[in-house]
């Protein structure tokens, strides 16, 4: 399978690539070395001499649709049609804003602030990290928002996180390691990252903020009153149901972990943005036909289901129409998306050690992620499996058998070996919690770092080089306890 | 189900991985008229910066305002910290203040009335590497979110006590 080339999908970032100029690169991107006092006065310059050179190059190649470039002066203001200077471009008129023009990213002081506070490398451009601070919900087109950055981003944030977990605890069950992936990237630490970074959320998106803010429309909080009602908003029904992608999805069979891990994001959670399945399709949907025999069956349903109606993304051309999300919601997107960027921008090896730095460092006890129902039966069905021989409990110490607060240290035992030791008020708890924490300690085993290489570190760009490490194979576990 | 998991966040370690400044915004206020202000704009003393110019040098010369820290020392500061965000801004009939904003959302001001530039650079410094939470004493100074390594005292391990 040939290797997807990320640098050919970002053209849509870079200027159509031009013998003439200088720089045989993006002309956002700058030396790594570049002092930073001279990094926005390069930045304007190369700026200035790309939209020159793209005044011409607007019939010969269709670029997709980057930040407006020329519909606007230097302040940020739309130029009037007429006054445009080049014939091709004056039939258009220049498509509205809804966020800070990326011709002020190189005046905010916010902006080169966070810039600096992250230490992100100079090869990303202001403007783009301004690009990251914008979500959907404020601008719906994809050429504006950070919304294809977020697609990346997340891909290659779960990944990195995955193969941590997989390759450092390689017997985590499923459900550990969902919640694992949660702790590290999920919606909830993303949105704490942000807040630690000092970035700030606007009250409200419009053209006159600081390009340095997150810029969402905010939903309204659950414990707001609703229009006309004596009830809160949290309280009322809610009228937006998740679809599961799933078949036969309306006969509500379980969400197992099997199912979860082929369906599902990579939380284990449900994706967002499907339909439910008693859903009406937009007008105009290319609908795949179903089975010939029961077509008159599937009308009368469609005509029938009450559900709403959904309408393509694509579609969203103001944020009158967007979806109201949270601050979380907005923050995770930003995180994500500021990833992508800088894969995009500054190769792989910038994404991975962004991920080292701010998602690794930060400190997770796994062994308070477990919750056992049985964890007696699952020991003894792992020593079965194992070939160990039947886990016996045995007591190590008491005292206070009488009184009112007794202590009971009780040992799992197989053979000679004790497997775990748990302290308890009853003997059937200090059972109970023996065999949990040696349920724990089987399922918590790390490799030596010696043994331990990514697969990141041996594919891609970031394993090209004298840094390159020999690939070992990594422990894969038996598989989880059947019980 | 034989198993659940519980969810929880991963808890920062600044410093560990990257090193956030805590110290995101400083406000620098001065008074035209105010004679209190002659540090932050003024000043008595008149110093000789090796990188400017014989015209630059003749133009202060002449001015009376010669080496004052908005116009000597802060371009250097702001070098220096490029992860704050400064804004300078005149607050006409006080004293001069610096105000730092925090990535906890708490602010600390310093008045820097009568102070000469070296001063008001000392005190923008302290504001720097401050973190924004309230002055207290620290009892515990060592603090770790691992637990202790050779494990806490249980009297049901170890060597028995008998009398």
């Amino acid at each position: 399978m040939k290797r997807i080339r990320l640098d050919r999908w970002a053209t849509q970032l870079q200027p159509p690539r031009n013998p003439r100029l200088h720089l045989q690169r993006c002309p956002f991107s700058s030396e790594t070395r570049a002092p930073r006092r001279e990094l926005q006065q390069r930045q304007d310059q190369i700026q200035h001499q790309w939209q020159h050179q793209r005044r011409h190059a607007t019939t010969r190649r269709k670029l997709s649709s980057t930040a407006e470039v020329l519909g606007e002066d230097a302040s940020g203001a739309p130029i009037p049609p007429g006054t445009l200077q080049d014939g091709e471009l004056a039939a258009s008129p220049p498509p509205p804003l809804y966020a800070p023009s990326h011709r002020r990213a190189a005046q905010s002081a916010k902006l080169s602030a966070l810039h600096a506070r992250l230490s992100l490398p100079s090869k990303l451009p202001l403007q783009t990290l301004a690009r990251c601070l914008i979500d959907p919900s404020a601008d719906p087109r994809t050429g504006y928002n950070n919304a294809p950055f977020a697609v990346l981003g997340q891909d290659l944030l779960g990944y990195y996180t995955s193969e941590y977990l997989m390759c450092h605890y390689p017997r985590l069950p499923m459900p550990v390691l969902f919640a694992a992936q949660y702790a590290y990237v999920g919606n909830a630490t993303l949105g704490a990252m942000r807040a630690e970074w000092g970035v700030e959320v606007v009250a409200a998106p419009g053209m006159e903020v600081d390009p340095g803010l997150l810029q969402l429309k905010r939903t309204v909080p659950g414990n707001a009153m609703m229009d006309g009602e004596t009830r809160q908003l949290k309280e009322m029904p809610q009228a937006k149901r998740l679809g599961s992608g799933r078949r036969n999805e309306e006969h509500g069979y379980r969400r197992g972990m099997s199912s979860r891990i082929v369906f599902d994001d990579q939380f284990g959670d449900l994706q967002s943005g499907l339909p439910p399945a008693d859903a009406r399709p937009y007008p105009g949907a290319a609908i795949s036909s179903p089975a010939e025999d029961s077509v008159e069956a599937g009308s009368e349903q469609q005509q029938d289901a009450l559900g709403p109606v959904t309408t393509p993304p694509s579609q969203l051309q103001t944020p009158e129409e967007t979806h109201a999300i949270t601050v979380e919601a907005g923050s995770a997107s930003f995180i994500r998306a500021l990833t992508g960027a800088l894969y995009l921008h500054a190769g792989s090896a910038a994404s991975k050690s962004f991920h080292r730095d701010h998602v690794l460092s930060r400190q997770l006890p796994l062994h308070t992620l477990f919750h056992f129902t049985h964890p007696t039966r699952d020991l003894s069905r792992l020593c079965d499996r194992e070939g160990f021989e039947p886990p016996v409990a045995r007591l190590i110490s008491e005292t206070g058998r009488l009184s009112r607060t007794p202590v009971f240290v009780v040992g799992v035992y197989s053979g000679d070996d004790k497997l775990g030791e748990g302290a308890g008020s009853s003997l059937n708890e200090g059972r109970v919690r023996a065999a949990a924490a040696a349920l724990r300690s089987w399922y918590l085993y790390s490799p030596p770092d010696t043994d331990v290489v990514l697969p990141s570190e041996v594919e891609g760009a970031a394993g090209t080089g004298r840094a390159k490490k020999q690939w070992k194979p990594q422990m894969v576990d038996y598989g989880e306890i059947v019980t | 189900m034989p198993l659940q998991a519980l969810r929880t966040v991963a808890k920062p370690q600044n410093g560990v991985g990257a090193f956030i400044l805590q110290c995101k915004r400083l406000d620098f206020h001065y008074c035209d008229w105010a004679g209190s202000s002659r540090g932050m704009k003024y000043a008595a003393k008149h110093r000789q910066p090796p990188h400017l110019s014989m015209q630059t040098l003749y133009l202060l010369i002449s001015s009376r305002s010669t080496s004052s820290f908005l116009k000597h020392n802060l371009s250097a500061f702001a070098a220096a910290n490029p992860s704050i965000e400064i804004s300078v801004s005149p607050r006409p009939g006080k004293h001069p203040v610096i105000r730092g904003s925090y990535v906890n959302g708490r602010e600390k001001a310093i008045c820097v009335r009568n102070l000469e530039p070296t001063e008001v650079v000392k005190k923008a410094e302290i504001l720097k590497s401050a973190n924004g939470e309230k002055l207290r004493i620290e009892r515990k100074v060592v603090k770790s979110l691992n637990e202790s390594v050779r494990g806490v005292w249980s009297p049901f391990h170890g060597r028995e006590y008998r009398i």
